[in-house]
């Protein structure tokens, strides 16, 4: 069976289930951090890293992978230096990025890196982003203490030992979650894989530990209906994901808390 | 430092932004003792806090005692109202099981919750909707989840209704003198400084006058401290409050 998955549409759904629930775990925290821009353009980063690996005859993912990390380790090193938190400065660079990215791509790669595909991986590839998605979904669970102590009060989670280590470990479990997804949903898109389940949730929850549990069951659920409406009326992935997921948040309005900004 | 010493401070300096925001501040906080903070607004009581707490680089000596535990009650929560944190979340905080709390981390919160005052059925509300009262005691129940030997209370009845502000003083004073926890507070209320605290320092940027406080708050000190302001403006900006 396991010789099968390396083929589409198995490839597809196996990443849509556990990176959605990988995206729907981390999301909640980058909600409450209000990083959902800033991490919606930290996905475009990835296209250079596309381009270059393209050029260079290798799978795209690796410069996926090493471009999304480099720039985890640039916002957490901008927010060190200001109190503001630095939007203008990475929305610049982060577009720059795509920028630069569309420039270097050969044109038949250009939709499919911006919007996503049904991937065809090799079973080691295929294999290791599962088991990334599920080590990086466990430790959204096993560190949700720490930040969720980093968002209600800085000042007193670093007055009980929580540096700003934590930062830079959702920063780049963030970086990592979008890396393992990029294939399937495309750079424009990744980002809000990560910030609509989280959404939803956050509309429907009463409690935070409830919110991450919802957050990744609708992450997983909103990918994998996603890539079957793609499959059963041949459009890309990525869009139809998103759509979904946007459709529902939609629906969960009305069960919106007071207090929304 | 002697034995009883918690905390001591020496020629304490903080600059912000090239501007010297407190300057020479010296004093000691020892076990047990209710110990004040008073100084108009941006006399640096906050930044003081945030100094001896490590949360801002400082000039001159700030030494705890070896070991000591302390408990920090900040003015409120940095978070927006639809965040969907239960108050029983918060204190989960403290707990060593975020997701399965142990029985021993669930009796010691109910004991800290009855101290406070406080009905378990707010453990299900969201911080988000905790009245002002509320939102302080569970911050302080929080904070004494740790058994802290200091408490730091940085304007503890900033938020309250006007009838509750005793209610959380008399709450403190039961902690201090049943825990012996000695506690640091910044206030603005000189009746509950005369009342509640054994010793007081006024803070302008720098100690005007430290001392019991039927001694330290003569009618020349709280002149200078919130009347004559001149001879102590040193055209710095407001600090941090």
């Amino acid at each position: 069976m396991l010789t099968l998955m390396h083929n589409a549409p198995h490839t597809s759904f196996w990443i849509a289930l556990l990176v959605g629930i990988a995206s729907g775990s981390v999301g909640p925290f980058i909600l409450l951090r209000r990083m959902a821009l800033v991490g919606d353009a930290l996905s475009h980063v990835a296209l250079p890293g596309i381009a270059l690996a393209i050029i260079y005859r290798l799978d795209p993912f690796y410069g996926v992978i090493v471009f999304l990390i480099g720039a985890a380790f640039l916002i957490y090193w901008l927010e060190g230096r200001s109190r503001v938190p630095p939007d203008a400065i990475v929305g610049l660079l982060f577009t720059a990025s795509l920028a630069i990215g569309i420039l270097m791509i050969p044109n038949e790669d250009v939709v499919e890196s911006l919007f996503g595909a049904f991937p065809t991986l090799s079973l080691p590839l295929l294999l290791a982003i599962l088991l990334a998605a599920a080590v990086l979904s466990a430790l959204c669970f096993l560190l949700a203490k720490r930040f969720l102590f980093l968002i209600v009060s800085p000042d007193l989670a670093k007055v009980y030992g929580l540096g700003r280590r934590y930062d830079l470990a959702l920063l780049l479990i963030f970086a990592m979650v979008v890396a393992l997804g990029i294939k399937l949903v495309g750079t424009l898109l990744m980002g809000a894989l990560t910030i609509i389940p989280a959404s939803i949730a956050k509309n429907l929850a009463q409690s935070m530990r409830r919110y991450v549990i919802l957050s990744a069951i609708l992450g997983g659920t909103i990918s994998v209906a996603g890539v079957w409406l793609a499959e059963t009326f041949r459009f890309l992935p990525g869009p139809a994901i998103v759509l979904l997921g946007v459709g529902l948040f939609v629906l969960s309005l009305p069960f919106a808390r007071r207090g929304m900004a | 430092m002697t034995d009883d010493t918690v905390l001591t401070v020496e020629d304490l300096g903080v600059t912000l932004d090239g501007q010297a925001v407190l300057q020479n501040v010296s004093f000691a906080l020892k076990q047990g003792e209710a110990f004040a903070v008073i100084g108009p607004n941006g006399a640096g009581k906050t930044v003081l806090f945030r100094a001896l707490l490590g949360l801002l680089p400082h000039a001159g000596l700030v030494q705890w005692r070896k070991n000591v535990k302390i408990g920090y009650v900040p003015q409120r929560f940095s978070i927006d109202r639809s965040a969907p944190i239960s108050a029983l979340e918060f204190f989960l905080l403290q707990s060593p099981n975020f997701w399965r709390p142990s029985a021993a981390f669930t009796s010691q919160l109910n004991q800290e919750l009855k101290l406070m005052g406080l009905d378990r059925r707010v453990l299900q509300k969201g911080l988000g909707e905790l009245s002002g009262g509320e939102t302080q005691r569970v911050l302080i129940a929080s904070a004494l989840l740790q058994q802290p030997s200091v408490l730091l209370l940085d304007e503890p009845t900033a938020a309250v209704d006007a009838g509750f502000e005793e209610t959380v003083y008399a709450l403190l004073h039961r902690v201090q003198t049943e825990r012996g926890t000695a506690l640091l507070l910044i206030s603005h209320d000189l009746s509950v400084v005369y009342r509640y605290a054994q010793r007081v320092l006024c803070l302008n940027k720098s100690v005007v006058c430290q001392g019991p406080p039927v001694d330290a708050l003569n009618p020349q000190a709280l002149a200078t401290l919130y009347g004559e302001t001149s001879f102590y403006h040193h055209e710095h900006g407001p600090a941090a409050h």
